[in-house]
């Protein structure tokens, strides 16, 4: 996956002939989408920290677990990986771009609105599939392809295949649904404490790192939120049984509904400027009592 | 052609009024400054202008569109500078440029952009370690890369040194030659009179005049003249026409008239009977700001009924 792929924007203008004005058309929207996702995505790999949490994370876990012998939670633990990559660091990208006025001016730009978010909930999507194939990986350069005791629990070509759509559709999910919460977040300083606050309690309750003697109302909800069906979903394809389908169709709908519903809470909800304009002390008009919401 | 037409423009916030029923327009390839006081309104303006938000009544039009429903062909014929800058820190000057060039459909050449906008130098250095000048200009970079028609300036030059400021007004300048139409904000009189054609002065989110540099400046009433006596003693035997004018602390004068001459003739005889030298007269043209503050003063109060 070459990191500059989209990003070449063109530098000078298309058309080769000068004069060429009058017939110039605006930029078609998959070479703009291409140009975004290149864009953010350059960003992701640019900032080390999102890798060091995405890919750093889950690697770390599955090294301190190889004294055990036993199995590692390959699935578990790239899937921790994954929801602070396409949740909170996204989450709190996001927020960061909006309060320092770079969504505003994006948003006055030719750029179709909608090209933003694509451009930057598939660049995290990407992200954090490298992430969770980087953790599958290090899994099989640790452990070989053999997970767990029996010879029917092994990862295969196609469990890998599932275990990557897996986190493709999950990291959408959380994505999704970390845009349209970012509308709710007023600054930088609150975005990872909410973010955090939001994620790490309901991945813990769906099992992520470890199992809980939850009450069971919790753990018949947690399978409607987007943690549990992503564990679960991953898992499966981790340790896949004969006759089952490598991607359980309940753990997909679940996670695609939570793409879908995240995408349109955030289209209905999004704000593009920042809570408090970011004027020179001095400048700002002084009896503004709010900026404008709309 | 006409750039931008706006008739009647109302923007409440809550109870507030920030414009309050302002109608103007700017034919194609003006220079306007929109000069006012913090709070007068230039920025809600300008962001009703830029489609950011729609005026609560009142129509605006801009290259015949309706700002806020403006589609993305009428965003590529709009430049904006923002009055706080808005840069990706981990690009440098050139990569944004490049990525904002990709959105238009004529887009300048970056190094064109580059060497308008003096970021030749910095081009290469991550914009997140720029200086506030530096990335005021690459916000002006941005800004003029699609080649807009009509180009929005929100105090492009606020906290800058001057000699960066000096440099943006060359840059600027050299667009408003080519026929771009500027809409420029600022609070500083100078760069209005400097590089606009046209100054619209907002007090209170109202019109308190539509002028121009020149008229502005002879709007401005008397000239000052200044004289301080070196001894206090000689005040009793000045001549009528002066003595009213000294000062409370009984040694300066202070004239404000439009008789120079008349001033002048009378406070040299004076000087001459009394053998005093002329060393520390000044005479002080009406100044452009002496004109702004009388406009700005001369407003109503935000209660107040506008005639």
């Amino acid at each position: 996956m070459s990191n500059d792929a989209g990003t070449a924007t063109p530098v000078v203008p298309r058309a080769a002939s000068p004069g060429h004005a009058a017939v110039a058309r605006l930029p078609g929207t998959p070479r703009l989408l291409a140009g975004q996702i290149g864009y953010q995505v350059r960003q992701l790999l640019a900032n080390g920290r999102t890798l060091a949490i995405g890919i750093g994370l889950p690697v770390i876990l599955l090294i301190a677990s190889k004294g055990k012998g036993s199995a590692p939670d390959v699935a578990g633990y790239a899937a921790f990986g994954l929801t602070i990559t396409a949740w909170a660091s996204y989450g709190v990208r996001l927020v960061a771009a909006r309060e320092s006025g770079l969504l505003k001016r994006w948003r006055a730009s030719p750029l179709p609105r909608w090209c933003y978010f694509a451009g930057a909930i598939l660049a995290t999507t990407l992200t954090a599939v490298i992430a969770g194939a980087v953790a599958v990986a290090v899994a099989v350069l640790l452990w070989g392809s053999h997970f767990g005791a029996g010879p029917s629990i092994q990862l295969t070509g196609r469990g890998t295949a599932a275990i990557l759509i897996v986190f493709a559709l999950a990291a959408l999910a959380w994505a999704s649904a970390a845009t349209a919460v970012t509308s709710l977040i007023p600054s930088v300083e609150a975005a990872f404490p909410t973010l955090t606050l939001i994620y790490f309690p309901l991945v813990i309750v769906s099992g992520v790192l470890f199992s809980l003697n939850e009450p069971s109302w919790l753990s018949t909800l947690v399978t409607y939120l987007p943690a549990q069906p992503m564990i679960d979903a991953a898992r499966n394809a981790v340790h896949h049984a004969p006759g089952v389908p490598f991607i359980p169709g309940r753990d997909a709908a679940v996670l695609a509904a939570w793409a879908a519903g995240g995408l349109l809470v955030a289209i209905l909800t999004f704000r593009w400027e920042p809570h408090r304009p970011r004027g020179h002390a001095g400048t700002r008009p002084t009896r503004s009592p709010r900026p404008d919401v709309g | 052609m006409t750039a931008i037409v706006a008739e009647h423009v109302t923007k409440r916030f809550g109870g507030f009024e920030a414009v309050s029923d302002v109608s103007f327009e700017v034919p194609g390839g003006q220079f306007l400054a929109v000069l006012g006081p913090n709070g007068a309104g230039k920025t809600t303006t300008l962001e009703m202008l830029e489609g950011f938000s729609a005026p609560t009544s009142g129509t605006l039009r801009v290259l015949g569109t309706d700002p806020h429903r403006g589609s993305r062909a009428w965003r590529a014929r709009i430049g904006l500078v923002l009055q706080s800058t808005s840069l990706d820190p981990g690009l440098t000057a050139r990569d944004t440029l490049a990525l904002f060039a990709g959105l238009y459909p004529d887009p300048r050449p970056v190094s064109e952009a580059i060497e308008i906008a003096g970021l030749a130098a910095d081009a290469r250095t991550k914009v997140g370690v720029l200086s506030g000048g530096q990335r005021r200009r690459v916000d002006l970079a941005i800004g003029i890369i699609g080649r807009p028609a009509v180009l929005f300036l929100d105090e492009p030059t606020t906290a800058l040194d001057p000699e960066a400021r000096r440099h943006t007004w060359t840059a600027v300048e050299n667009l408003a030659t080519s026929g771009t139409t500027i809409v420029l904000t600022t609070h500083y009189i100078d760069e209005a009179d400097h590089l606009a054609q046209r100054i619209l002065v907002l007090a209170d989110g109202r019109i308190a005049a539509d002028t121009t540099p020149a008229r502005l400046r002879a709007q401005a009433g008397p000239a000052t003249i200044r004289y301080v006596l070196e001894d206090p003693g000689v005040a009793r035997a000045l001549p009528a026409r002066l003595a009213p004018h000294l000062e409370p602390d009984g040694r300066t004068l202070l004239i404000r008239s439009t008789d120079i001459a008349g001033v002048l003739r009378e406070l040299a005889g004076f000087a001459e009977r009394h053998r005093l030298g002329l060393a520390g007269l000044e005479v002080g043209p009406p100044s452009l700001e002496e004109a702004y503050l009388t406009v700005i003063d001369s407003q109503p109060s935000p209660e107040g009924n506008r005639t």
